[in-house]
């Protein structure tokens, strides 16, 4: 295993950011940590990076504990942080090779290493560009391509596309395909299940410090929802009605949104037949459906 | 993981470099103004001042300040580039998170913007004593071991800074710092006249602050007089050059590793 955490906590003075977590990602793997709003997934992250310290429990990575072998973990994995911090004193280029410097990787190996990785993430055009000077896109990528200065074993990446057009997200998941490919490790957090369903070999989600349910994207939905959703959309007496009638069935409501479960899409006739006007859509659930079946549909507040 | 100074590696240089880097680009802005308030100091006390007082300590008026003078320019240019300097790339920008996310520690991060600090105040400093050699003011061979007590001076303040830079909640507080420890330390301290003018509690005071020992030392090497005082005020300048380090690189590591 290249992390493994047994009966992890994590307390920030009075609040509890994380509790009772075990973990184990398998070397070559893709896992991914999704769940609302402050769940505990930037604190699991960063305490695999060694930014934030356990408050009980162990976690190893790369076999390495954590609170003893910070230096000789780091130098193994690179970081893509929710927050870029690039350096904006430096330009693009700069960037890449004064972190490689923090590796200790020497002058000549740093130029070439930025070369390819200014390529890798099409980023070439932008070699000198002052830090102010990028998009947001821009800067997402150059901190991925900070991130593999180091040539990492583990890839840690908390909410790689968070904010960021179709197109480049796209492109970051071409590449993390690549990498994974080339027999990286990932490791990733995300608020969208599409990315997490497409990238992740398994999947952990969280809620409230605590896991709440962990497997493959597939099992997760076999295992939590029904195969299919009717998403139906409706004025709130009209929604009222509906759910008198077909409350027999599994459903839940959010506010205009009505969503019911079956296990095949002809469960759904009467209900569609009764209701020839609303506005539907009938598809295979996803991953989409586990999250907010297992965590709600309120707000985080 | 180990705990404060004897954590630190080489691979503090690193961060060093990384600053020297970004000055370098800079130098313009970053020369020049640091020199506009040592330049003031000797116009304002050493002539101007001057002219009024025939001779402190038996000897003219400037050459007596000279020391002071150069302390309080490595010690400013320290301060304030391990209180704001340091407290933007921590808080503003996180560079500082970037590269404990690599080998380099937090702990090598602190030592790393010490020495940086004292590196400023050595530059600055360096100037200013080429300067103050033209107004005539040195005469011993002994000025040139100088640099060596400005940078441990500033390398004194500047962990002093980092201290304060990393327990702070928001720079506001730098404002407090400012008023009430370092602008009294630039006078109080032997600078522009002898500490022995102060009441006694006074003097207890100033002997505390590490600024007071490092500019007595500074004036033995200008007026090249050896007296017995300089062996505590070696010890204390090098002591507490120590002690503050330690406090500061482990404050730094407590602020950035949670
Ligand atoms: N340094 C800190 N000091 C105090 N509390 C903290 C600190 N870091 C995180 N927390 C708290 O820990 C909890 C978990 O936060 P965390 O950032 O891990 O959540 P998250 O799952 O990453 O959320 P998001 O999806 O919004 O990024 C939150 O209640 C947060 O307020
Ligand atoms: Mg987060």
């Amino acid at each position: 295993m290249i992390v493994e955490a047994k009966s992890l906590h994590k307390r920030f003075h009075d609040v509890v950011a994380v509790e009772s977590l075990d973990l184990a990602v398998e070397r070559g793997s893709c896992y991914g940590l999704v769940g609302p709003n402050g769940a505990g997934k930037t604190t699991t992250m960063r305490m695999i990076y060694c930014l934030n310290r356990p408050t009980s429990g162990t976690l190893s990575v790369f076999g390495l504990d954590v609170l003893k072998e910070p230096r000789r973990i780091k130098a193994r994995l690179g970081v893509v942080p929710q927050d870029n911090n690039l350096d904006p004193d430096l330009s693009t280029c700069r960037n890449l090779e004064v972190y490689a410097r923090y590796f200790g990787i020497n002058r000549a190996d740093a130029g070439s290493r930025c070369h390819d990785l200014l390529d890798f993430m099409q980023l070439r055009d932008r070699a000198d560009s002052p830090m102010p000077a990028l998009s947001g896109g821009m800067k997402r990528r150059l901190v991925i391509a900070r991130a593999l200065v180091n040539n990492p074993e583990l890839l840690i990446l908390d909410e790689p596309t968070t904010g960021l057009d179709p197109q480049v997200r796209h492109l970051i998941w071409d590449r993390l395909l690549d990498l994974k490919e080339q027999g990286v490790t990932l490791m990733l957090t995300t608020h969208y299940m599409e990315e997490a369903q497409k990238l992740c070999d398994r999947v952990l989600v969280m809620d409230h410090a605590r896991a709440v349910a962990e497997g493959s994207p597939t099992e997760l939905i076999r295992e939590h929802v029904s195969p299919y959703v009717l998403e139906l959309r409706a004025d709130r007496s009209l929604n009222a009605h509906i759910t008198s009638r077909f409350g027999h069935m599994e459903f839940q409501s959010s506010g205009q949104n009505l969503y019911f479960y079956g296990g095949s899409p002809d469960e759904f006739d009467d209900l569609l037949a009764a209701y020839p006007q609303t506005e539907r859509l009938l598809r295979p659930s996803s991953l989409e459906d586990v999250f907010l079946k297992l965590t709600g549909r309120e707000l985080r507040l | 993981m180990s705990q404060g100074l004897l954590s630190v590696t080489s691979a503090f240089s690193r961060v060093w470099l990384r600053n020297a880097q970004v000055y370098l680009t800079l130098w313009k802005f970053n020369v020049f103004p640091a020199l506009a308030e040592p330049i003031l100091f000797i116009f304002v006390f050493g002539i101007g001042i001057g002219s009024y007082i025939d001779q402190m300590e038996g000897v003219p008026y400037l050459e007596f300040v000279a020391p002071g003078i150069l302390g309080i320019a490595a010690i400013m240019q320290a301060t304030f580039e391990c209180t704001y300097g340091s407290y933007f790339r921590m808080r503003m920008q996180n560079t500082f998170e970037g590269i404990i996310s690599t080998p380099v520690s937090a702990a090598e991060v602190g030592m790393a913007e010490i020495t940086w600090g004292a590196t400023r105040g050595l530059v600055t400093s360096t100037l200013v004593l080429v300067i103050l050699a033209f107004f005539g003011v040195f005469h011993n061979p002994s000025v040139l071991l100088l640099p060596v007590i400005t940078f441990l001076a500033a390398f004194n303040f500047a962990a002093i800074a980092i201290i304060v830079t990393s327990r702070i909640a928001q720079m506001e507080y730098f404002h407090f710092y400012f008023a009430g420890f370092v602008l009294p330390a630039q006078f109080l301290c032997g600078t522009f006249f002898p500490i022995s003018r102060f009441p006694e509690p006074v003097q207890v005071i100033a002997w505390i602050i590490p600024l007071t020992s490092f500019v007595d030392i500074m004036r033995s090497l200008t007026l090249a007089r050896i007296t017995p005082s300089l062996i505590p005020e070696t010890v204390w300048a090098l002591g507490s050059t120590i002690i503050l380090a330690e406090l500061a690189v482990r404050s730094m590591q407590h602020r950035l590793v949670e």
